[in-house]
């Protein structure tokens, strides 16, 4: 097929799929239901460090975990979840809540809605690791 | 011999075929509330690595064909392109892709191009779309170099390769249960692959096939899909960002932060590159074969089931 015709074909194909998405409702982030399911989150990619403690945010969009080798935080990848230790973390304040700066090429950043009296206690919480 | 024989690129053509069969796919899924999930920034995410896997063909691909020229050149045998020559190469590339794919998943430098197929926690014909752009390096087109050697030109090698691809699309949904009990027993199909891409200790390392299972129940690689045990869809650890960059080449920056890192042996250092995904000169993280193990000392009665009989 000829560039001509493949280049625009993939563009408009790949913009369409991504406009009927996000008409669809298909963009919005997954909620953690609660605790309980925060920690099966955690478990799903830790499995060998169950968390001691689960401490969900508000808007249940993530999660702070606390285990035998460290602290971790769990949250939304789209329609699913991901988790992560806060080793190495830097930990930044913005106005919706916090940011979190990871030394991991694969979680770079994990921006954090939190309200304000939350993100005193998660960013001194997770300062600890950092 | 015959050096100017030309095949369609089917691949190329295909993709209109697979935008309408995506669009049917999440058709399918909406109406009836079943069949896979549909997330915008995964599926997006997705479709890029599916246009830059076409991308880096066009740009790198002179690198393969290159070095298949140069064996064609030098092999006296050619076996034209009868029907039953183009059947004959279609099935043993197939075996070619079922070796490929193996050390896709048993060699870190190989699994560094592969991984980012199975970097998505859906399982949707978007999947099938999140291609390697980085194929090229692993230098995986030595496999190929038999079929040329034999007097497969190099032209319907690589034709066989793109329908392999094409088979493979349709094989990436949960819409389709099973298919007739004689087609599971000899093809690829949905529940098979959808084995390959679970992250249950079960189901890793399983159904390395293209387009013919018999290759995993030739080689022992066999797992069926078991009821009562969906396939968790994605990466032992999954990722943390849909940016297509990191997604494909976040493999080959761990092994280069691995091999780098002070303090190893030059053995350390290779085993970082060609051990399997997992292996650590600490130990301290886990291989397939460890993932396995664990799970069966929390769950002793699976040994000896599905996925859980041999340690590979």
């Amino acid at each position: 097929m000829p560039l001509s015709i493949l280049v625009p074909l993939v563009t408009v194909g790949i913009l369409g799929i991504a406009l009927l998405l996000h008409l669809l409702g298909l963009s919005r982030p997954v909620a953690l239901s609660d605790e309980s399911a925060a920690r099966d989150a955690w478990l799903s990619e830790f499995p060998d460090d169950a968390p001691l403690r689960v401490l969900l945010s508000r808007n249940r969009m993530a999660a702070l975990v606390e285990t035998p080798k460290g602290r971790g935080v769990v949250w939304p990848m789209g329609a699913d979840t991901t988790a992560r230790y806060l080793t190495g973390a830097r930990i930044t304040r913005r106005a919706e809540g916090l940011r979190i700066s990871l030394p991991d090429y694969t979680a770079p950043r994990i921006d954090l809605v939190l309200d304000e009296a939350e993100t005193g206690v998660w960013a001194a919480s997770e300062e600890q690791d950092a | 011999m015959s050096d100017q024989i030309t095949f369609p690129d089917v691949v190329n053509w295909a993709v209109p075929f697979f935008i309408a069969a995506i669009l049917i796919e999440l058709l399918w899924i909406v109406l009836k509330g079943r069949g896979g999930r549909y997330e915008t920034r995964d599926a997006v995410t997705s479709l890029i690595l599916g246009a830059g896997s076409v991308a880096s063909g066009v740009l790198l691909g002179f690198i393969a064909y290159g070095f298949f020229m140069a064996l064609w050149a030098i092999t006296p045998l050619d076996l034209g392109t009868s029907w039953w020559v183009i059947a004959l190469c279609f099935v043993l590339d197939d075996l070619r892709y079922y070796w490929v794919h193996r050390f896709g998943h048993r060699i870190r430098w190989v699994w560094a191009s592969h991984v980012n197929h199975h970097s998505s926690q859906h399982y949707n014909l978007t999947t099938a779309l999140r291609q390697t752009w980085t194929g090229t390096f692993t230098f995986m087109m030595v496999v190929r170099a038999p079929l040329i050697l034999l007097g497969f030109h190099p032209a319907l090698v690589l034709f066989c390769g793109g329908l392999n691809l094409i088979y493979q699309f349709w094989i990436h949904t949960e819409a389709i249960g099973r298919m007739p009990r004689w087609f599971e027993a000899v093809m690829n199909t949905p529940s098979h692959h959808r084995v390959h891409h679970g992250r249950n200790p079960r189901y890793l390392d399983a159904n390395y096939a293209g387009v013919f299972i018999i290759w995993d129940k030739m080689f022992g690689t066999f797992v069926p899909e078991l009821d009562h045990e969906k396939p968790d869809y994605g990466l032992v650890h999954n990722l943390g960002t849909f940016n297509p960059i990191r997604v494909v080449f976040h493999e080959w920056v761990g092994i280069l932060r691995d091999v780098i890192q002070p303090g190893l042996t030059w053995r350390e250092r290779l085993m970082y590159c060609v051990a399997p995904p997992g292996w650590s000169h600490d130990a301290s993280r886990d291989t397939s074969a460890d993932i396995k193990r664990k799970h069966l000392a929390k769950h002793p009665s699976d040994r000896g089931s599905p996925g859980f009989t041999a340690p590979e």
